[in-house]
């Protein structure tokens, strides 16, 4: 177990270490059977073999690349100190930005805040941008998603009063949220059926770092498998994800 | 941690997904300023995983959050009008400036009030500093001051917390020429302000530059800035 995955018990209320470390956090549909564990070990060789040659394209693609082209505008808007600008992207970002900070920081103040504050950044930093750098929107994405991770690492909800565990999504429900994530993806979605043909086990790992903002060992400690088996599992799906979407 | 070509793109998958300890993170993000092709994978990493953003439902925001952002904006520094920033201690591009320090000499004004107030207090001491320099991260933000009094003594008082992995150590560099390179003033142990002494080195000048650098525990092994920079910042002479 890692440093920071000690602070993020603060964060995420299920024990860090010891016994009580078990598979009986993860929900039925998550909860991996030893037998389960086993066949990912034996499939792991024949993945990169898996990966469909099918590359449908992205429904409402024309749509996305209109907004990408408004995102990039705005942030070029931004940079010469129209307000107008920021507001602008609020407006088409904001509702989806806040969920997914609340995706990682399970509460929507604290996932308010985080935008309030990736907000200011996109402000200050939006002359950074670059478009021959990625997409404005994966780049406003990113900057929501490190203020997110930064907070779940720092564990500052312990500064916080209340009874969190009520107002706080529970492990299982995050972990629902995770995984519907991907399964929730465009069903002509390249990611979709990229991730789809990776090993379960390894999937669930990679969407529970992306889409959770889990450590490698919290991600070790859901899934009852060593931490450097998590680690060279989600690095050999990473890479066959990449393979798969090249 | 040192970044191989053929790592680039798994080192960037991690980044992006949050996987990375601190220190690797940071590395990354100061590797990014004048790496290319990380920046390309970092960029590339992004937007594959973005539409398991993208395709969230969206919540309905607080009606105050767009003017509680609003309010707290401050106004917007033309770029094209900053003042180029010198290269850094242990730039390795030639001639190259560093594009993520560049906003350091807009936030350099915001520190200089900062800096009034650490003045103020410290011409009143008997021992003089010669020269004061406030140290800035990349977004900016005041992490340090460092009071060096030109008799190999330097004192550096940290104004943030820095988490420093058990097997790193925060160093302490100057730059009193291009020719003599970056000189270590000194190791800060345990993340702590300290007065530091330093072999003898030249009387320090306005505008000398100051940085601090994650090492390896120990300090650097080349005598030389290899980590990643903390926090650096250009010297003023008290007046």
């Amino acid at each position: 177990m890692d440093a920071g995955a000690k602070n993020n018990f603060l964060l995420h209320p299920f024990p860090a270490s010891g016994v009580s470390l078990q598979c009986g956090f993860i929900p039925a549909g998550m909860h991996l059977r030893l037998d389960e564990r086993m066949a990912a070990v034996a499939t792991a060789e024949t993945e990169y073999a898996q990966h469909s040659i099918d590359a449908a394209g992205e429904n409402g693609l024309a749509l996305a690349t209109d907004l990408s082209t408004d995102l990039e505008a705005a942030l070029g808007a931004c940079a010469s100190g129209d307000r107008t600008a920021l507001r602008r992207i609020f407006d088409a970002e904001s509702g989806r930005l806040v969920a997914v900070a609340q995706r990682i920081v399970r509460r929507r103040d604290l996932a308010e805040e985080v935008v309030q504050e990736a907000f200011l950044r996109i402000w200050t930093h939006a002359h950074q941008y670059r478009p021959d750098r990625g997409s404005a929107r994966g780049w406003i994405y990113a900057i929501v998603r490190n203020r997110a991770l930064n907070l779940l690492r720092d564990g500052k909800r312990e500064d916080l009063p209340g009874d969190e565990r009520l107002e706080t999504l529970q492990d299982s429900d995050q972990l629902e949220q995770i995984m519907a994530a991907w399964q929730t993806l465009d069903r002509h979605s390249r990611l979709r059926e990229c991730l789809g043909s990776l090993d379960d086990i390894k999937r669930r790992g990679i969407l529970m770092a992306y889409v959770g903002g889990y450590t490698h060992g919290e991600i070790a400690g859901r899934l009852c498998i060593p931490l450097g088996t998590a680690k060279s599992w989600i690095r050999r799906g990473l890479s066959s994800l990449r393979e798969c979407m090249a | 941690m040192r970044i191989d070509r053929q790592d680039l793109a798994a080192i960037a998958d991690e980044y992006v997904l949050g996987l990375l300890d601190e220190a690797e993170a940071a590395q990354v993000e100061a590797e990014m300023a004048h790496d290319a092709a990380l920046s390309d994978a970092v960029a590339a990493a992004r937007d594959r995983f973005l539409p398991l953003d993208t395709g969230i439902e969206p919540v309905s925001v607080s009606p105050n959050l767009w003017d509680t952002i609003a309010e707290r904006l401050p106004d917007q520094v033309p770029q094209t009008g900053a003042q180029p920033v010198a290269p850094t201690a242990n730039d390795n591009v030639a001639g190259g400036v560093r594009p993520g320090w560049r906003s350091m000499a807009i936030s350099a004004m915001a520190a200089s009030l900062i800096l009034a107030v650490g003045l103020a207090w410290s011409v009143t001491r008997t021992v003089e500093p010669l020269v004061v320099a406030v140290l800035l991260n990349e977004a900016g933000e005041v992490q340090a001051v460092v009071e060096d009094f030109g008799n190999n003594t330097a004192s550096v008082r940290l104004l943030t917390e820095f988490t420093v992995p058990a097997d790193r150590t925060m160093q302490v560099w100057t730059l009193p020429s291009r020719d003599m390179g970056p000189m270590s003033l000194g190791l800060l142990e345990g993340a702590h302000s300290a007065t530091l002494h330093s072999p003898a080195l030249p009387k320090p000048q306005d505008t000398q530059l100051y940085e601090i650098t994650l090492e390896q525990a120990g300090g650097s092994p080349t005598g030389r800035p290899t980590g990643p920079i903390l926090a650096k910042g250009f010297a003023k002479l008290p007046r």
